[in-house]
């Protein structure tokens, strides 16, 4: 049934709360997993300044040590989480808006399932924030489970 | 409009005046406007299709861009409101004096040509605090350069919300309050959504609309008045004859409006303020080598000074037409507010560049395309600004000083807020000025000069330089050149101190355009004497500085931070 499946991560607490049911499904189907870590064009465009984005387009992530880090780290929580239960877990980064890559990316590796989490986020810090999981929802055909980061 | 001299007295002190305000014709224009939305259209549109296409493979070079496309966005980014309008009101209000800002405004590229863009491509980070803060093995340095780079893109705002706000009059026809509130909304929006408007491609159009609309503008009153042909930078010597011999003598003297000091003053703030803008300096950062920063700076130049040479003819031009309108239009010479053209109010003066066309009496659509470019200019030097603020406070200030795992999300809505408040509060000055738009301009660049050129500069070339120094010549910069603007400023803003400054003995040896004078050597002094009583910076970051200013060429992919961390001895020691 589940021959691929796709666990987005932005290394934030809400991304790895979504983690352990992705590798438990995976476990279960044994299926291989794909860590993917979307560089979030917008985010670099406010925060590091719009030449970055251009670096970034002409081939410069390679001279980005800070920005790989942070990628590493987040997909590699993953392939540890996903390590322990004897896995094969793929790390990859992207760059784009967050919900467009993570459905380019499901399509082309024919991912078979989204894990992904949510802040569960409303009113003004909704509009404000928006829901990346909310916008892949929209965006795929490929079937999503979101998991509620919030606990109660 | 009523001549004042001819309204008998006795009627004139019971008939209100009809008050002259401004030259610019009223009223809402139909082509114009549509050239301001058509323009508007196209960066949306072009930002939109860049923003999309989104990167196959990080790790396979993509196209990079060359010099000629990187001098095109130096030259948007650098040429704003300030230089498409605010130079030539300027030279002509001020003449000679004026001057120092054409020299000011072009000389400091040579400065970062010789020292400053090579070095920067080799350190190769992200944004100007995070040079400070890792030369310096800082936070606070870090925290100290963040704000600045705020300060400088507020005040420096303050001047385009102004110009956007006069070209708004002529072009919609509305008041200026209006004006600044509806072309600084439509940035913001812009900014705070799609910052990718100020994405290289994006500003090589930008650069490329308003250098069009100037030069048609200048050749076009210069062809139809009989003045000039194709060469109208050298062919307007025979008008400023004529300018100096009937009309004002002032234009040409060269200290009349001025000191001697102020001159000098003025013009090395401009230059080293140059050298000090984090929203200039962020460029050599990303381009893709080393002799690419080198070309780069140099077209950059070239294209700065296409716009900058022509300030002055425009001045010329300007001038004449103000006194003797072909249009048959009122300005303050005629109506006899003023005694020579070089006494126009400073509406008439910070829209000359369009005023000039005007009253050449050309058609409508040219007057509007010239407008239309001073919007480019402002829009395109904004963005740069609200990005560089919006970066200081996500990158710089939220997630390298307050929370360092901070997620891309909040790095948005960080960036985002400081847009949208640095713009509402740079239209709320805006709309009533503290003073002409090239003199804003001015302080912002004494700012950079005190507070950034100092750590720039001995820091890419001193390896001795400490933390200890570093901040220790910031807070002087601050002091010095903050000081300077509160002086001069305050007082418009209070009825409670009298006078034009808090201090006019002060105003007078540190104006707020022109404190580096003093303020730039004494950061220096500051820097290099705290440097030397405080230990020495450790050895990693004395070979980092070594291998950026080393004159044995790097790699493409090399960093100087990798070759200085390989251990690797760098090739000067």
């Amino acid at each position: 049934m589940y021959e691929r499946i796709l666990i987005p991560t932005d290394g934030s607490d809400v991304a790895e709360s979504a983690v352990e049911h992705g590798i438990d499904i995976a476990e279960t189907y044994g299926a291989e997993v794909h860590a993917l870590y979307v560089l979030d064009l917008d985010a670099i465009d406010v925060s590091l300044g719009t030449e970055q984005v251009d670096r970034i387009r002409a081939g410069g992530f390679d001279e980005m040590p800070e920005l790989q880090e942070r990628a590493r780290r987040a997909t590699g929580h993953v392939a540890d989480r996903g390590e322990e239960r004897g896995l094969t877990v793929v790390e990859s980064v992207v760059a784009g808006r967050p919900h467009a890559e993570i459905d380019g990316y499901a399509e082309k590796n024919d991912v078979d399932l989204i894990v992904m989490g949510s802040a569960g986020r409303g009113g003004v810090r909704r509009m404000l924030l928006g829901s990346v999981a909310e916008r892949t929802l929209r965006e795929t055909t490929t079937p999503v489970l979101v998991v509620d980061a919030r606990e109660d | 409009m009523i001549d004042p001299a001819s309204i008998p007295a006795a009627v004139g002190t019971v008939v209100a005046q009809v008050e002259y305000t401004n030259a610019l014709d009223p009223g809402f224009k139909l082509v114009p406007a549509l050239t301001v939305v058509a323009m508007l259209a196209l960066f949306l549109g072009v930002g939109w299709f860049f923003r999309v296409a989104a990167v196959d493979d990080l790790w396979v070079a993509g196209r990079s861009i060359g010099p000629i496309e990187n001098g095109m966005a130096i030259g948007a980014n650098w040429m704003s409101a300030a230089s498409y309008l605010g130079v030539a009101a300027l030279v002509a209000t001020l003449g000679y004096f004026g001057l120092a800002y054409v020299v000011g405004w072009t000389t400091g590229y040579f400065i970062l040509l010789i020292f400053m863009a090579a070095q920067f491509r080799r350190f190769g980070k992200y944004t100007a605090p995070d040079f400070v803060g890792d030369r310096f093995y800082s936070d606070t340095a870090r925290g100290i350069a963040a704000f600045t780079t705020l300060a400088i893109a507020f005040v420096y705002a303050i001047g385009q919300g102004s110009g956007m706000g006069l070209m708004a009059e002529y072009i919609l026809g509305v008041s200026f309050e209006v004006g600044v509130i509806v072309f600084m909304s439509v940035t913001i929006g812009y900014v705070a959504l799609s910052g990718m408007l100020g994405a290289t491609k994006n500003m090589a159009i930008q650069y490329t609309i308003l250098i069009v609309a100037f030069l048609l503008g200048m050749y076009a009153v210069g062809w139809s008045q009989g003045w000039s042909t194709v060469m109208p930078y050298l062919e307007f010597g025979p008008e400023t004859a004529l300018i100096v011999e009937e009309l004002d003598r002032q234009f040409i003297e060269p200290f009349a409006s001025g000191s001697y000091y102020a001159w000098v003053a003025l013009a090395f703030s401009l230059i080293f303020g140059t050298c000090g803008l984090p929203h200039v300096l962020v460029r050599f950062y990303t381009v893709d080598n080393e002799r690419t920063a080198r070309w780069s700076t140099v077209w950059g130049l070239f294209f700065i000074c296409l716009l900058y040479l022509g300030t002055a003819t425009y001045a010329v031009f300007g001038s004449i037409l103000y006194e003797d309108p072909v249009q048959d239009t009122e300005t303050a010479v005629t109506a006899g507010e003023a005694t020579s053209f070089m006494g126009m109010p400073g509406a008439d003066a910070d829209a000359l560049v369009v005023l000039t066309v005007q009253l050449a009496d050309l058609p409508e659509w040219l007057v509007g395309l010239v407008a239309a470019g001073g919007v480019a200019a402002a829009l395109a030097t904004t963005a740069g600004l609200f990005i560089s603020a919006s970066s200081a406070a996500a990158h710089d200030i939220y997630t390298n000083l307050y929370k360092e795992d901070a997620t891309q999300r909040e790095q948005v809505i960080v960036g985002r807020v400081t847009i949208v408040a640095i713009g509402l509060l740079v239209m709320v000055i805006a709309i009533d000025p503290p003073a002409l738009i090239g003199e804003l301009v001015g302080m912002a660049f004494a700012i950079a000069a005190c507070v950034f050129f100092p750590v720039f500069f001995l820091g890419l070339w001193w390896e001795n330089a400490t933390q200890e120094g570093a901040i220790a010549g910031m807070l002087t910069g601050i002091v010095i050149s903050f000081g300077a603007i509160l002086n001069a400023t305050i007082p418009g803003y209070t009825d409670a101190i009298p006078g034009d400054a808090i201090s006019p003995t002060v105003a007078t040896v540190l104006p707020p355009t022109s404190s580096a004078l003093i303020g730039v050597p004494l950061a220096f002094v500051v820097i290099v004497a705290v440097s030397l009583v405080t230990s020495d910076p450790p050895e990693d970051i004395k070979r980092l500085v070594r291998q950026c200013h080393s004159p044995k060429p790097m790699k493409r992919s090399e960093s100087a931070e990798d070759v200085a961390a390989d251990g690797g001895t760098p090739a000067d020691d």
